[in-house]
């Protein structure tokens, strides 16, 4: 057995294979040095290689640790462009470089993008194997360049399809709202317009009632009918007609809002000392207005039939009529109206020590016409809330059964901040 | 003492009306009633009305048609309005011609029979 100095050096892409030496074995054929692995079935494993690397859709470099480039494959010679020139070849490695810090020394898989010169942008997955010790015993790595372009097309088109469903869901859930909000608006004109009708005809009987009964009390005062009670019940019915109509009428009502920028704590302290005159003496009433002067925009009527409405409701739950403590809710009642800022905008709230609103009151609590009471139009919550969002604000409602419920109106300071920032 | 007021009370309504005239007839003002928007313009022509009282919305003219007219022919004429419910426009056209208030029916008796007195003054 003797050296062979029989190099192939002919194919110097596919290095560190041929370049020790092989042997001729006693049995004719050629073994490399120090294996049993025959000459011709390793040029043949060579050519397969070869084939493969020339027909693999993906870009191979090797490079050695000096950054040279030892072997590459057509089509990371392609990417290169330059017809594979050396230099183009370790520039687009030094872009690599750039992209991911230890590349290629260190394994690595990255994706980046890079201009094959006179062509398009590419995107690719790049694979580094990191220094690793070749045949030679010099280390060198193995890089894959992946073209993932058109997939990277195909993921954009596939985010630009789910950023246009979410788009379309959005405008079909705008387009929902926006019908609604017609058909609700053509209901409340109906509605007005048949309140308007009832209003206006029913007022009129009852104005006669009133003037009747007020002629009586002048024919009959001093003759000693008795009969005080039974006009004092007229005069009470009149009233609670009128009030049911007034209510239908702001329910129904869709003009616009008139609204005013005032300090909210100060006309509120008012409102609140005129209709505690009015409440049931019995309930301890407590306000806390933190707003320090805040002017917020509101339409003072509208707000103020929330107010009533709040008041009445909180009143109401505490001890009914105010007439029989034996209806009391709570021995000691309390109700307590505080104002803060909160989320951009002012609050409202009214809170009470009463029982709190059961579970199934609660769910429809906001339905227009839903009343637990034996008088009322079950119109109260739905004109708040109504006022609320009229204002571009809401109505939070919170109850602990057993312990009470708070009522808070959200009205936001928006409009009245970009009137001052105008008027700067 | 306070003058004797003539009143003109017009309103399609007639339990109101007749309601209202005897009313004001209590405290002995004279009462004329009138039961449209046409009749209120004749009667206020034929009678020395020292002040009415018009509903808004009635058949064949309405209340603030015929004050219209009325305060044509007599730009003095001392007019309020009295009404169940009507456009806040019209009302408003009311009050800018000239009109003196307007009652929300069913009305405040006291109101009423106050402004009678300052009337009267």
């Amino acid at each position: 057995m003797h050296v062979k100095g029989e190099l192939n050096m002919d194919e110097p892409e596919i290095p560190g294979r041929l370049d020790d030496a092989a042997v001729n074995g006693l049995d004719g054929k050629t073994y490399l040095t120090g294996t049993n692995t025959e000459l011709a079935e390793t040029r043949q494993r060579e050519e397969q290689y070869r084939a493969l690397s020339e027909t693999v859709p993906v870009g191979i470099v090797q490079i050695n640790e000096a950054g040279t480039i030892v072997f590459s494959n057509p089509l990371f010679k392609a990417y290169c462009g330059r017809d594979g020139a050396e230099e183009a070849g370790e520039e687009l490695l030094a872009k690599f470089c750039d992209a991911y810090a230890g590349f290629p020394g260190v394994p690595c898989k990255f994706e980046t993008e890079f201009v094959v010169p006179g062509s398009s942008t590419r995107s690719v997955i790049v694979i580094s194997s990191g220094w690793r010790a070749t045949g030679s015993g010099k280390p060198s790595a193995i890089v894959s360049v992946v073209d993932v372009s058109e997939m990277t097309e195909l993921r954009r088109i596939n985010e630009d399809v789910r950023r246009l469903n979410r788009e379309l869901a959005d405008n079909m859930k705008r387009l929902k709202a926006a019908q609604d909000e017609l058909v609700n608006k053509g209901r409340m004109e109906q509605l007005g317009q048949l309140t308007a009708t009832i209003a206006h005809e029913l007022r009129n009987p009852l104005g006669a009632v009133r003037t009747s009964a007020y002629l009586l009390e002048r024919k009959v005062k001093d003759k000693g009918l008795g009969v005080e009670s039974q006009l004092e019940r007229i005069n009470k019915g009149i009233v609670r007609c009128d009030n049911i109509i007034t209510q239908l009428l702001d329910f129904s009502r869709t003009k616009q809002l008139n609204c005013q920028a005032a300090d909210l704590d100060s006309w509120l302290g008012h409102i609140v000392e005129e209709e505690a005159k009015r409440l049931p003496s019995v309930l301890a009433i407590t306000c806390s207005l933190g707003l320090a002067g805040r002017e917020a925009p509101f339409d003072p009527s509208r707000l103020q039939r929330a107010i009533v409405n709040l008041l009445n409701n909180a009143s109401e739950a505490l001890v009914g009529q105010g007439d029989d403590p034996a209806k009391f809710t709570n021995p000691e009642p309390q109700l307590s109206i505080s104002t803060y800022i909160k989320d951009g905008g002012v609050v409202i709230e009214v809170a009470d020590n009463g029982p709190g609103i059961p579970t199934d009151v609660m769910t429809r609590i906001r339905e227009p016409l839903f009343t637990t009471k034996s008088f009322g139009t079950g119109l109260g919550v739905p004109e708040i809330e109504q006022i609320a969002m009229q204002h571009g604000g809401r109505l939070d409602i919170h109850s602990n059964p057993g312990n009470g419920a708070s009522f808070a109106v959200w009205l936001p300071l928006a409009k009245i901040d970009a009137a001052a920032e105008k008027a700067a | 003492m306070p003058r004797k007021l003539r009143i003109l009370v017009v309103d399609d309504d007639a339990e109101n009306a007749d309601s209202l005239a005897e009313l004001f007839g209590m405290d002995e003002h004279q009462v004329i009633v009138a039961y449209d928007g046409q009749q209120a313009i004749d009667a206020f022509a034929a009678n020395d009305v020292d002040v009415g009282f018009f509903d808004v919305m009635m058949p064949r003219k309405n209340g603030v048609e015929s004050f219209n007219e009325i305060r044509k022919a007599h730009p003095a004429a001392r007019i309020y309005f009295m009404t169940g419910y009507s456009s806040d426009d019209l009302l408003a056209e009311a009050m800018k011609g000239g009109a003196l208030g307007v009652f929300s029916k069913p009305m405040d008796l006291q109101a009423l029979l106050n402004t009678i007195e300052a009337e009267a003054a």
